[in-house]
């Protein structure tokens, strides 16, 4: 006789339909696609309307379109952004290889407690990176010109270095995107099956030819994909062009944005156009990454536990340590120890003084109730914590619901969703901050910290999905099923069986968004208001306002946290949790 | 409540079972019954249909058409629209991967469907232990799933799926994991357990060494339909068609005509489409006319070679291939362009390019439906 369960009472189909699966899953399902497809949706429609000379009416046509190309600064702007993204393409793809290559098949000293370095500036802000590298490289105040005139006893016109070009954008957001160059190839390089090489060596090919012949084409595609990530990537990034070409005259397409957007010569109709212009050439890169770079990935099909080839550099190893130990100086260590020590100054006039040295700029940053604190950036970093803390929960939630639709329930629904998760994680955050701003305008979320969460989630979520998605296709669905086999309902097997084993990658991809959204810039820069500034809203609106000093201080505030966090993220990830 | 019991023929009955997947048909009409306490195997090549009949019955996805019941519970009826949810069945459920979850120790994983079941804590540590004992687990109770070999999840698999005492146990596959040698034994050991609590079994393989050791009966699977269904015996000695006798074991296929129909079942195959001048006395399998194509179906072991013609009527060929395998020779013997699998006596010393005669036993020369 068996036990009995719950009674036996056969459902009739409507109440089938209303099963815990189905209503859950179809409800996240429904806001996912809402909040995803509005948005564009809006900035699509919007990008059609034209405003009066007056700003007050506005009425249908393509006149913002052809604005693109007859306005004074608009093209100009298009331009820099395509030489940006072009420089910075190269830059983080040169860089990004060789630092691969260096740690992934090279003998070179001291890989394994290296190669964490290589990733910090993924986990960092770009912004405080280029505000970093305008306090040490720009002509006047730079302290690495300072030092350069020192030595050569020049004038205070002359200069090594400066930052506050175009160039110096290219190279800030160049050794920030590295890693993104870095952790494709380097995988890729990892996975690849040493035999591939040993056969062509054993067919008398050399070292130099064997690497051009066989490993350089079977990581093509890899490297294509890390350089189209960076190209979108860049021309999408906020910060950097902000902070050190947009004063001295040379525009991007993403600081025009933000000047429809906030501007005194707001225009929403046209910040959407532009917005429009940076989102399709995204999507048309990211597809064809999809489409044709992605499933030529050779490497990654062979599967783990192969050893691979180590190349013995002999005195070169040297040369390949040394270069790697620049990059993180260069990345990492000066920006960081710049920011520290402008930070102690009362004010920066590019002169260490040791006894001018204080903490007073973080009180001032970090304590509102001091008198000349400076609300902007307190209520940043509560906002921005409220923010993370929330928006990496609910994003989770809502993954961990995407992810099992898309790979256990697959029904109704699931490729549509599929296809969703895809599309904000190539999208730059000002063109859909855009998209947001001018859907939700005239509601009451606008200017409130609501409008922030529902940016940061809807373009990000797609990440802590697929840190859970990488999980679930690798535990069998036959642990699920036989909970319900074994009596559990839907809801118990998730609650006792399914999240139980997601863990790991609920949590790493949690503190992921927690990272991400304590530093994000771009969609924070497009829909904050007075109240609702967050983290790097503060430090932009102290470097836009108040004097280098305090600037530094929150960044370094930021850093430290950040950087906190990468800490927490690798003991709880693993070493693997990137670089796989 | 009234649940299951009735009388013992025809406990489960899938009725009409129909699904599609996309444009095609998984499972093709299929009708089949179980006694109480009975194991059913499902046999069939990959891609066959076991799985989505079984995942039919567990509810583990929606049917397209048709019935499927236990007793008088129904499971799932596509024209009364009745679905239960799949952990409303009561059904114990073995899966392929084991899967043991990996976060619980193997008590726990048994202990989950008796609490589940709301069962006391007493009683279930009492059951679990129980359990435990009789797959031969008790030392491995505290052990996470990770640290146990294929053969101890595979019994721990086992243990959860009966202690809660279902009304029906499925097996999909479970023992294709493991090596050879444990593959074996637990063959054995799953069968003892299963009569041991006598919870009525479906069995999922395409192994058919398997599925003829461990059933009551056998259901041979073709492409989402049903070829043959039969005790162990009589689908290797009786198969209803071409399909089901190569399938099981190996055969030698002729096809031919059926020149003469006797009333006793038996009649004469003209073969001579495949051998030249070719006749031979058969059983017939199934209803046959004469003039119907025929395959005939001849077992390697029931075909007798000898280097001389006895009696006249043997079948002359020639020796391809001779491998000895100990007990007996595996030959390849041709013979007009037709090749014979054959086993031979070690003693008739067969060796390649041997000139010899095949001599057909009319009681183990089945014609079958092609
Ligand atoms: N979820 C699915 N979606 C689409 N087609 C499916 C799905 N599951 C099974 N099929 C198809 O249905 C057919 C029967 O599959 P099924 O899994 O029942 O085969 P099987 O007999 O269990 O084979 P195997 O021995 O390989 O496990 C196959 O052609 C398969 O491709
Ligand atoms: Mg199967």
């Amino acid at each position: 006789m068996a036990d009995t369960l719950a009674p036996v009472q056969p459902d009739s189909t409507w109440r089938r339909f209303f099963t815990q699966e189905n209503v859950v899953t179809i409800v996240v399902g429904f806001i996912v696609a809402v909040a995803v497809i509005l948005p564009l949706v809006v900035l699509l429609v919007s990008s059609f309307l034209v405003l009066d000379d007056m700003g007050f009416d506005s009425e249908w046509g393509f006149d913002n379109y052809v604005t693109l190309f007859t306005d004074r600064i608009i093209p100009k702007a298009m331009l820099n952004s395509l030489y940006v993204s072009s420089g910075t393409c190269l830059v983080s793809t040169v860089l990004g290889v060789s630092l691969a290559w260096i740690n992934a098949r090279t003998n070179s000293p001291g890989r394994d407690s290296i190669e964490p370095y290589n990733l910090i500036p993924f986990f960092l802000s770009p912004f405080v990176g280029a505000i970093a590298w305008h306090n040490l490289a720009s002509p006047k105040v730079g302290l690495l010109n300072v030092w350069y005139r020192d030595l050569f006893g020049l004038d205070g016109e002359q200069y090594l270095l400066n930052v506050d070009t175009l160039w110096g954008v290219i190279w800030v957001t160049g050794i920030f995107f590295t890693p993104l160059v870095y952790l494709f190839v380097v995988g890729s390089l990892r996975r690849m099956d040493p035999s591939l090489e040993d056969s062509a060596r054993t067919t008398g090919a050399g070292l130099l030819r064997t690497t051009l012949t066989i490993t350089l084409p079977l990581v093509t595609p890899a490297i294509l994909s890390g350089a189209i990530i960076v190209f979108v990537t860049s021309a999408g990034e906020f910060g950097v062009p902000f902070k050190l070409a947009a004063p001295y005259g040379w525009e991007t397409l993403t600081t025009q944005i933000f000047t429809k957007a906030v501007g005194d010569d707001a225009n929403h109709y046209m910040g959407a156009t532009m917005s429009m212009v940076l989102g399709i050439i995204t999507v048309l890169l990211i597809w064809v990454q999809r489409a044709y770079i992605a499933p030529r990935s050779y490497t990654t099909v062979t599967g783990k536990g192969f050893r691979p080839n180590v190349l013995d550099l002999g005195r070169w190893k040297w040369v390949a340590f040394g270069f790697n130990i620049l990059y993180i100086l260069v990345a990492v260590i000066l920006p960081i120890l710049c920011l520290a020590v402008v930070s102690l100054h009362p004010v920066w006039t590019a002169e260490i003084v040791p006894s001018d040295m204080s903490m007073n700029n973080y009180v001032k940053t970090l304590f509102w109730w001091e008198e000349d604190s400076i609300r902007a950036a307190t209520d940043g970093i509560i906002n921005s914590f409220i923010l993370a803390f929330s928006g990496a929960s609910i994003a989770m939630v809502l993954a961990l619901v995407v992810s099992y639709m898309i790979h256990r329930t697959r029904g109704f629904g699931a490729k549509l969703l599929d296809f969703l998760c895809v599309i904000p994680i190539g999208f730059p955050g000002i063109v859909l901050a855009m998209g947001v701003l001018v859907t939700y305008i005239k509601t009451p979320i606008y200017a409130t910290l609501w409008i922030l969460l529902l940016g940061y989630i809807t373009r990000f979520f797609p990440y802590g999905q697929r840190n859970i998605a990488s999980i679930m296709l690798a535990i069998s669905e036959e642990l699920d099923q036989s909970s319900r086999m074994a009596g559990a309902t839907w809801f118990t097997t998730l609650r006792r069986i399914t999240i139980p084993l997601l863990k790991p990658g609920i949590f790493a991809g949690w503190v992921l968004l927690f990272v991400i959204f304590l530093r994000e810039l771009s969609i924070s820069i497009i829909l904050y208001s007075t109240g609702t500034e967050t983290l790097s809203v503060g430090v932009y609106y102290l470097a836009n306002f108040e004097n280098e000093a305090l600037t530094s201080a929150l960044s370094m505030t930021q850093t430290v946290v950040l950087l906190i966090c990468i800490f927490i993220f690798r003991r709880v990830a693993g070493k693997e949790a990137l670089t796989a | 409540m009234a649940r299951a019991e009735t009388k013992d023929e025809k406990y489960l009955v899938v009725d009409h079972l129909i699904k599609w997947f996309g444009s095609d048909r998984a499972v093709d009409d299929v009708s089949f019954s179980i006694e109480k306490g009975k194991f059913l195997t499902l046999l069939g090549p990959s891609g066959c249909g076991k799985t989505t009949t079984l995942m039919s019955i567990a509810g583990l996805h929606t049917i397209d058409s048709g019935e499927i019941r236990v007793g008088d519970v129904i499971y799932t009826s596509k024209e009364k629209k009745i679905f239960l949810a799949p952990e409303k069945r009561d059904i114990g459920m073995v899966f392929q991967s084991y899967a043991i979850w990996p976060h619980m120790t193997v008590a726990q994983n048994v202990a989950y469907p008796l609490e589940i079941r709301k069962i006391e804590r007493v009683e279930i540590d009492e059951r679990v232990d129980k359990v435990l004992a009789l797959v031969g687990l008790t030392e491995m109770s505290d052990k996470l799933a990770t640290q146990l070999s294929g053969g101890q999840q595979q019994r721990a698999s086992l243990a959860r799926a009966i202690v809660s005492n279902p009304l029906l146990l499925l097996f999909d596959e479970p023992l294709s994991n493991l090596d050879l040698k444990l593959r074996e034994q637990m063959r054995v050991e799953l069968k003892r357990i299963q009569n041991e609590v006598g919870i009525t079994s479906i069995y999922v393989t395409h192994d058919q060494s398997e599925a003829l050791v461990m059933s009551d009966e056998i259901i041979v699977m073709s492409k989402g339909q049903i070829e043959q269904r039969d005790i162990p015996l009589s689908v290797y000695s009786k198969p209803a068609n071409g399909y089901v006798s190569q399938f099981i074991g190996v055969a030698n296929l002729i096809e031919g005509t059926l020149a003469k129909k006797n009333k006793s079942g038996t009649g004469v195959a003209d073969l001579n489409k495949t051998i030249k001048g070719l006749t031979c006395d058969c059983v017939l399998s199934s209803e046959l006319e004469s003039g119907d194509d025929v395959l005939v179906s001849i077992r390697p072991e029931n075909i007798s070679v000898s280097k001389k013609n006895t009696g006249g009527k043997g079948i002359k060929g020639k020796v391809d291939l001779a491998i000895f395998l100990g007990n007996c020779v595996d030959c390849r013997i041709s013979s007009d362009g037709f090749e014979w699998k054959v086993l031979s006596h070690p003693r008739e010393n067969l060796q390649q390019g041997d000139s010899v005669f095949l001599h057909l036993d009319p009681k183990h020369t089945l014609a079958v439906t092609p």
